[in-house]
């Protein structure tokens, strides 16, 4: 459903993704990985149309996405950056509100748009919020708010750029479940993360970015291998199974 | 989920909104008898519709109706832009002289005077103030190119407002004769006195203009809210969203002052009382800053008439005053917050 083809794309000297082509499938959570400085995030700004590449295209269920108009483009796809900020002391189901946007055509709220916001703030955890302004949460509530303001756009492709960061390891786990979730619904979800064990148990595939390029692709057992790891991240991992499922542990520098 | 009831705020809204309109009625009614003449209003309305121009309808007609509905636009102009500019540049401190139009528009005013063209042609001192404004404009987006960012713009409208203001000392400095220059000089402190209904009807085009395209913006400044990439993926042109907000800040702003001359602090002050009304959603800040602006102006404005002072105050003086010093507050309340 959503393809980037041929994407290169490079800011003044520093080429900052070279040649990338990855085929998105709908229902599954697909992770983007690799060091700092990959491209992980540029790639997201890039499929999410806020970065235009030097060469290459992104397309859309088989549409060249620069071509979809803007209120359309942001129906189907949402993007949640890493640094969710907000400029006004706004209540947490005032932010969460302003995912349904794209939807409206007014600044009122139809009944649809209430029981996505509900949907939203249910999905996240975040009941316990409400009424509350955003200025006085902690890092890891923003963050849940954030997503929330996401999942309330109700859109077939999400892109959420380190959406787990902040969060503490229970919270950490019910964003990974929720995105798998939201998969398994029929969603997109590309997510660009750090925490390989998070990665190798939730993710459906992994997308492995080195230096701007894609250097491996596919299930994450295989993505994540001893191989991948010390050439890319330059550590050691060790690797074990648990209740019939596979997981890694960076261990030690290579 | 009952707790999420009060997202459709519209109830809390409309109250706002009628309160101010309230206040607006009333401040109408006292601007229109507020002067040296004591006047009966529906005696004076009853002769200017029955065509029998007595002193009393004349003044009504020539001289209060026309400075109140000055106060009522300009003040709605000045608390419409602030919002606007405070909701696009997703600053507080934001307001219409950021972006160099006031200047500019006073400037082009001051040309108009130092030619001694105002006195040949009535018209031709609002027609010069609304030709600085659109040059500024012209002038910021020259400056700022493109894709811009909004620091290169604020400088930009610094850079702008300190050449207007250079340009505009010049002609004071060059002025043909003293009596040009205190002319010159008493205008830009801002004054509604002595306007008419020719006033009016000139800066009602861009001023109407001016607002529509502000308040086609509400929607897209919520969503700015979140930064400009959450806008924009979110379907915000921002490009659109900074045009549509300039423009209409140089049209109802460049028109005001070129009738009023300089007026400031109402959009600074006007957003940041309402803020609160509204849950600080930038977007429905626009219509009840307009009210709240027109409330505010028309108060001042009938307030220098009725204080006793041998010359009339001018109302760019009694603005500054009060809101010079509230100024001083939000700076310091601002630093507290930075602080913790």
């Amino acid at each position: 459903m959503l393809r980037v083809k041929n994407i290169s794309l490079s800011f003044a000297d520093t080429t900052v993704l070279d040649d990338v082509s990855i085929e998105f499938n709908a229902g599954s959570v697909i992770g983007l990985i690799g060091p700092n400085g990959a491209g992980k995030s540029t790639l997201l700004r890039v499929l999410a149309q806020l970065q235009k590449p030097d060469a290459g295209m992104v397309e859309i269920d088989g549409v060249n996405a620069a071509t979809i108009a803007s209120n359309s483009f942001a129906k189907k796809v949402t993007y949640l950056p890493q640094t969710g900020v907000c400029h006004w002391p706004l209540t947490v189901e005032r932010l969460v509100a302003l995912g349904r946007y794209p939807h409206q055509d007014s600044q009122q709220l139809g009944d649809v748009d209430m029981q996505a916001i509900e949907q939203a703030i249910k999905e996240t955890d975040i009941e316990h919020l409400v009424g509350r302004t955003v200025n006085t949460l902690s890092g890891g509530e923003r963050a849940r708010v954030m997503l929330a303001r996401a999942l309330a756009t109700e859109s077939d492709i999400l892109l959420a750029d380190e959406p787990i960061v902040a969060l503490d390891p229970r919270h950490q786990i019910d964003v990974m479940v929720l995105l798998n979730a939201l998969a398994r619904k029929g969603k997109a979800v590309i997510v660009v993360l750090h925490e390989l064990h998070l990665a190798m148990r939730y993710c459906d595939s992994l997308v492995l970015l080195d230096n701007g390029r894609k250097v491996a692709e596919g299930l994450p057992k295989a993505v994540l291998s001893v191989e991948n790891l010390q050439m890319v991240y330059g550590v050691d991992a060790v690797y074990g199974t648990n209740q019939g499922e596979n997981w890694v542990l960076p261990w030690s520098r290579t | 989920m009952n707790s999420l009831s009060h997202l459709s705020d519209a109830k809390k809204e409309r109250r706002i909104v009628f309160i101010l309109l309230s206040a607006l009625l009333v401040l109408f009614i006292v601007s229109l008898k507020s002067g040296d003449i004591n006047l009966n209003i529906i005696n004076s309305l009853n002769d200017i519709f029955k065509g029998n121009y007595s002193v009393e309808s004349l003044v009504l007609y020539e001289i209060r109706l026309p400075r109140t509905l000055l106060a009522l636009i300009i003040g709605a102009s000045l608390g419409i832009s602030g919002a606007a500019l405070q909701g696009m540049l997703r600053n507080p401190l934001a307001e219409p002289g950021v972006i160099g139009v006031s200047a500019s528009a006073a400037l082009g005013a001051v040309i108009v005077f130092y030619f001694g063209l105002s006195s040949a042609f009535p018209l031709a001192l609002p027609l010069g103030g609304i030709a600085g404004a659109l040059l500024a404009v012209i002038l910021l987006y020259t400056l700022t190119g493109k894709n811009s960012s909004i620091l290169t713009l604020i400088l930009a409208g610094v850079a702008i407002s300190s050449l207007a203001g250079a340009l505009t000392a010049l002609a004071l400095n060059l002025a043909p004769n003293p009596y040009a220059s205190l002319e010159i000089f008493f205008w830009l402190m801002g004054s509604l006195s002595d306007r008419s209904f020719i006033h009016v009807w000139l800066i009602l085009p861009t001023t109407l203009i001016g607002w529509w395209l502000m308040l086609s913006a509400r929607r897209g400044l919520d969503a700015l809210s979140l930064g400009e990439d959450t806008a924009q993926s979110l379907g915000v042109n921002l490009a659109v969203l900074n045009k549509k907000i300039i423009i209409g800040v140089a049209l109802s702003v460049g028109a005001a002052v070129s009738v009023s001359g300089g007026i400031g602090f109402i959009g600074l002050i006007v957003p940041h009382l309402l803020r609160p009304f509204v849950g600080f959603k930038p977007g429905s800040l626009l219509v009840i800053s307009g009210l709240a602006g027109a409330v505010l102006l028309l108060a001042a404005d009938i307030t220098v008439r009725l204080l006793p002072t041998q010359t009339e105050l001018k109302i760019g003086v009694l603005t500054a005053l009060i809101g010079a010093p509230f100024f001083l507050h939000l700076i310091l309340k601002a630093r507290r917050e930075w602080a913790s």
